[in-house]
């Protein structure tokens, strides 16, 4: 797995991918916080993260795109499902190498709740938790790419289709106001992962959305294992 | 070494492979060859775990595929027909790499690098990016890959497609040196390459088995039919007629032509006597033998002849049904 990692992860940083990720990134992050907190002079951090969630739907497909639809298109998916690897190996080695430029660029952020501290007080508790909540739900956008990169050979498919995935969860929330049966407004909520963000907002631990974000991630990852597996019997 | 026993693959309906079944024994080069198509990919796909199968079984070094594949690649280089490469990776890195990934074990990483660089003789492009060299060198980092960690068996797919003549023969001859200590099974529709490398063929069409046997053994068994060439100044007719005399001449064709020179092409079984006859035959026609030769059946007329009888017989199989 870490030879995998360690490949995939450097060949964001060869091609140019890293770099306008990790551009992108800042650049919205830096907008959001100006904006945000010195426009509103807030010390919170909950509206930073709320308008960030938004634009990560959208940049985080980047990552992802061509995490396994260019080995397959450039065959080197026969080297790894040769090698002594197994299929986790590989997906996880994969998943993490995205998840780490994710972190790289999660890492310079901090820079802003320093600057908070620096000049005002920080909600410690809630700027963690939002911490917490944004790299996990991050984590389930990249797992959803990922899946869908492993379903194709060409990279724009499997980045449209993620953002169809990603709209299609978004609208569940929309959609839900619209709803007047109660038990049916519960469960489009609970499906849609941009929702279960609030709870992290709040400032308090809360296990339920964590396990919830964990699981979604896992279900991801677990379903591209099964694309391989399952390819391999055609 | 490696054990095949009826391995079969269905695509749908289709077969891909149909009840293969051979072995190869350690330290053998074992040919394998058929048409485009013909099912060799899919075979070496199958033995090295990359496509599952149907039916029957795969063993390599006592290692069933579907029971120990982890041992089973352990065992395997696998140089695919396009070789798997990452373009943006340096071709040192890249070796580095696939040694990671093979979770290879030796006390001395980088000369076991070093040491594979130099039996393919890549060393002058080890710094370079893989995605600005040319074919041959990308198909010979492919080649190094598979050679990472020492494995004892090497399955090449197609090692020489593409490659300009000169890097052809380099190829077959590291393939050669490897054999000395190697068991590998290399694939090819070119025969010529298949009979210089090779101990023993197998030959498959539209994944049927077709024959195994030696190189010189497969040249015997069909070469009963010798063909002949002649070349006779004079009239064409009459030489037409002095060639189907003979009883052991059959299919007489005239070939080429040229200012009153016609070469014939035919099947003959003809002894020393039937030759001096035949020379002396056109010698009283006042037709001079310019040339003559006997064509030697080659690997491609043995294939022909074995893939043709064989969809000959299934042809009739089904005209019988």
């Amino acid at each position: 797995m870490k030879a995998i990692f360690n490949r995939e992860f450097n060949s964001y940083f060869t091609s140019m991918l890293g770099y306008v990720f990790l551009t992108i990134f800042l650049l919205l992050t830096g907008v959001m916080f100006y904006l945000v907190n010195i426009g509103y002079m807030t010390a919170s951090m909950t509206g930073f993260f709320a308008s960030v969630n938004r634009f990560a739907l959208f940049f985080l497909p980047l990552l992802t795109m061509r995490l396994f639809s260019e080995d397959r298109k450039l065959k080197t998916d026969q080297l790894l499902i040769t090698s002594p690897v197994s299929t986790w190996e590989i997906v996880l080695g994969k998943f993490f190498a995205a998840f780490g430029v994710l972190m790289t660029g999660v890492v310079i952020t901090l820079i802003y709740p320093c600057v908070i501290a620096a000049h005002g007080s920080l909600p410690l508790a809630e700027t963690i938790n939002c911490y917490i909540g944004f790299i996990l739900l991050c984590s389930v956008i990249l797992a959803i790419g990922a899946f869908m990169s492993s379903l194709t050979e060409s990279q724009i498919i499997a980045a449209a289709a993620t953002y169809g995935a990603l709209i299609f969860t978004v609208l569940l929330g929309s959609v839900s106001s619209y709803v007047s049966n109660e038990t049916l407004v519960n469960i489009l909520l609970w499906l849609s992962p941009i929702q279960r963000f609030s709870d992290f907002t709040l400032g308090i631990m809360n296990f339920e959305p964590i396990i919830y974000y964990l699981s979604l991630t896992g279900l991801f990852l677990f379903f591209t294992t099964m694309v391989f597996e399952n390819r391999r019997l055609r | 070494m490696i054990t095949i026993s009826n391995l079969t693959k269905k695509y749908g309906d289709k077969y891909a492979l149909d009840h293969i079944s051979f072995d190869v024994k350690k330290g053998e080069i074992l040919g394998f060859l058929g048409p485009n198509g013909a099912g060799k990919s899919t075979t070496m796909n199958i033995i090295t775990g990359y496509t599952a199968y149907t039916d029957g079984t795969v063993n390599v070094d006592g290692y069933d595929i579907v029971e120990n594949p982890v041992e089973v690649k352990k065992r395997i280089g696998y140089l695919p027909e396009i070789p798997p490469l990452y373009l943006d990776m340096l071709v040192w890195d890249y070796l580095d790499f696939v040694y990671d990934l093979k979770k290879i074990k030796t006390d001395n990483r980088k000369e076991h690098i070093q040491n594979v660089i130099d039996t393919v003789k890549i060393d002058d492009v080890k710094k370079r990016k893989i995605g600005n060299l040319s074919k041959g060198y990308r198909q010979r980092v492919g080649l190094a890959g598979a050679l990472i960690g020492n494995p004892p068996v090497l399955i090449l797919d197609e090692p020489t497609v593409g490659l300009d003549p000169k890097q052809i023969i380099e190829m077959r001859s590291v393939i050669k040196e490897l054999g000395k200590e190697k068991t590998i099974i290399l694939s090819s529709h070119i025969l010529s390459e298949i009979s210089a490398v090779c101990n023993r063929v197998i030959i498959i069409n539209k994944g049927k088995f077709v024959a195994e046997d030696t190189p010189s053994n497969l040249s015997a068994m069909i070469g009963t039919s010798h063909k002949m060439s002649v070349s006779v100044s004079g009239d064409r007719e009459k030489a037409e007629e002095i060639l189907n005399s003979f009883d052991g001449i059959s299919n007489v064709v005239c070939v080429s032509s040229s200012a009153g020179t016609y070469n014939f092409e035919f099947d003959a079984r003809l002894d020393e006597d039937d030759k001096k006859r035949l020379f002396f035959a056109f010698a009283e026609a006042m037709m001079p033998i310019m040339a003559q030769k006997e064509i030697e059946t080659s690997l491609e007329d043995i294939f022909l002849e074995l893939t043709k009888t064989r969809e000959k017989e299934e042809g009739n199989d089904e005209s019988n049904i």
